[in-house]
């Protein structure tokens, strides 16, 4: 467990006081400031129309979380599915550019040791960045009434997402000592994740055609999104992080022998 | 302390290193010497437990480097060929997080990073980021990484590799102070390195041990070598044929300007009183004559690279502890 420790502690420390870190968080939140207020403006504008023609619009309810703070989510997952590989592309790629990775691999620590330190560390620094994209919900609490659970159980669902997309990126950085290469190659398995459900409407037997639903992440985070967690859920986001991770331990471990 | 047998490690049909024997006494400093591409560091990896060896064995402490890895690496500092330092920490922080990473108690890792700092004069840079320090102090940083957990086993890759005289010094100072305390294999292919610092010498050449023994014992085996190197004033090429003609006189070579010269003789001593009656009668103006025994030098050029004068032609020197 100490060794764990130590290197979380080293990597998050690493994520807060590298300057690209926090220039990432001030780009991201910029951007996210300006698409806020816009998404927030047409709700408003939506719903003052609704109003006024409450009479004829059938009772259909305009809802701010579908309205506004989905949108804000989907804008945070296509930054993240670039900005998670570049912060963890380095996890390993420069260890072993920096041969730094010998003295991980010469210290009474085994490499799941290694994996999770590091994964841990990832996760707290996209938690970092999470908890800046909740602040602008919370905001909104300020003068609107707002229903927490569903909207808390959305940014999980996006966590979980990027959890996903860590390890993933986790598992590039540590095939290379290129820190680009492993980037480009953890964008392309975040992008392709999403793709992974388009199976569904290509097969024709029911069995394969219910794999595909199941792996398919858009179905998963769709329920999570709307305010529901389902157990399934869990368990797909839990094995795809658990199949990356220990993908990457293999291949730390595979250095020693190789 | 330190067993290897039959240690062999090939890449695809490359032998980098093959069936080495040998052991390391609790305290002793051994010096592996051979030229570059020997199989030095890859032997130094499976002993730290880094790389894994495609057969043979290696314990250290009683424990088998690759069933027990973690106990072994316990009881391990290795300095690698490249320092493994992080350029974003400082000195102190990265030494605090080596000892923690080897498992140092929390109440002795300060003192321990002191005690590193200290031995390897590093006092001075000890908040300074890594990577605005100079090669040599990258260096003594990586030395004092490998000596921050107090391991039994010291493993230095070359550790005065970058360094400047003074500090080349220093750190044979601080490897003669370890002495004792601490086990200790260190590689090298400069040989003053081993004269200064090592009890016992492991020569290797091509993956193979073709000497190991105390420094004493391996000079003394190279009986009857000498060499004699002169100067005189008068540059003559006959010189050379007429020394060729003294009883005793193995080889003659030209040296770096025509008035100097270096002779392989026999270890005798009337040799050298010879040649220096041969020159003063034939009136070359005699400058300079001096007689050097055969050093760790010749040993090592001899055993690695061959040389092929005529008492040690193509022999290998077998020898065992």
């Amino acid at each position: 467990m100490r060794p764990i420790i130590a290197i979380f502690r080293k990597e998050f420390k690493g994520f807060l006081f590298n300057p690209n870190f926090l220039l990432v968080c001030a780009l991201m939140a910029t951007l996210l400031s300006f698409l806020y207020p816009i998404s927030l403006r047409s709700f408003q504008d939506q719903a003052r129309n609704a109003m006024m023609f409450a009479h004829n619009s059938g009772g259909q309810q305009l809802n701010i979380h579908y309205g506004v703070f989905l949108k804000h989510l989907s804008y945070l997952n296509l930054m993240l599915i670039l900005v998670v590989p570049a912060l963890t592309m380095r996890l390993f790629a420069e260890e072993k550019k920096m041969k730094t990775f010998d003295l991980l691999l010469t210290s009474p620590i085994t490499s799941a040791q290694i994996v999770i330190g590091k994964y841990l560390a990832a996760l707290a620094a996209i938690f970092v960045i999470m908890l800046l994209a909740f602040l602008y919900p919370l905001s909104t609490a300020y003068f609107a009434k707002i229903n927490w659970g569903p909207l808390v159980v959305a940014f999980l669902g996006i966590f979980l997402v990027a959890a996903v997309y860590a390890a993933m990126s986790l598992f590039c950085s540590s095939l290379t000592e290129s820190a680009i290469v492993a980037f480009a190659m953890a964008v392309l398995f975040n992008i392709s994740i999403w793709f992974v459900g388009v199976g569904v409407e290509v097969v024709d037997s029911s069995t394969a055609r219910s794999v595909f639903e199941h792996i398919s992440l858009n179905q998963h985070l769709t329920a999570m999104v709307e305010g529901t967690v389902r157990s399934s859920t869990l368990i797909f986001f839990g094995s795809a992080i658990f199949l990356f991770g220990f993908l990457s331990e293999r291949v730390i471990e595979s250095s020693r022998w190789r | 302390m330190i067993e290897v047998s039959q240690l062999t490690k090939k890449y695809g049909d490359h032998v980098a290193i093959d069936s080495l024997n040998f052991t390391v006494k609790k305290g002793e400093v051994v010096g592996f010497l051979g030229p570059n591409g020997a199989g030095k560091s890859t032997t130094m990896k499976i002993i730290t437990g880094f790389m894994a060896p495609s057969s043979g064995a290696a314990q250290i402490a009683g424990y088998d480097v690759f069933e027990n890895p973690i106990e072994v690496k316990r009881r391990i500092g290795y300095l690698p060929e490249t320092p493994p330092v992080y350029l974003d920490m400082n000195v102190e922080e990265y030494l605090s997080y080596v000892a923690e990473l080897k498992g140092v108690e929390k109440e002795r890792r300060l003192q321990l990073v002191n005690r590193a700092v200290e031995k390897t004069n590093l006092g001075q840079v000890r908040r300074r980021l890594i990577h605005n320090l100079s090669k040599g102090f990258k260096q003594r940083v990586g030395i004092a990484q490998a000596l921050v957990s107090d391991p039994e086993v010291l493993i230095l890759d070359e550790p005065t590799v970058g360094l400047d005289p003074k500090q080349v010094a220093e750190i044979r100072d601080l490897i003669k102070e370890l002495r004792g305390q601490h086990t200790i294999i260190l590689s090298t292919h400069i040989l003053p390195e081993v004269q200064a610092t090592c009890e016992r010498i492991i020569i290797i050449h091509r993956g193979k041990i073709v000497a190991q023994d105390s420094l004493a014992n391996l000079s003394a085996l190279q009986s009857g070598g000498r060499k004699v190197h002169l100067k005189v004033r008068k540059s003559a090429a006959e010189l050379g044929a007429k020394l060729k003609g003294i009883r005793g006189i193995q080889k003659v070579v030209s040296g770096a300007t025509p008035q100097d010269w270096e002779l392989d003789t026999e270890s005798d001593d009337e040799i050298v009183e010879t040649v220096a009656r041969e020159i003063i009668a034939g009136g070359y103006g005699l400058l300079e004559i001096g007689s050097v025994k055969a050093d760790l030098e010749d040993i090592f050029l001899k055993l690695t690279y061959g040389d092929s004068s005529p008492n040690g032609s193509g022999q290998r020197m077998e020898v065992h502890a």
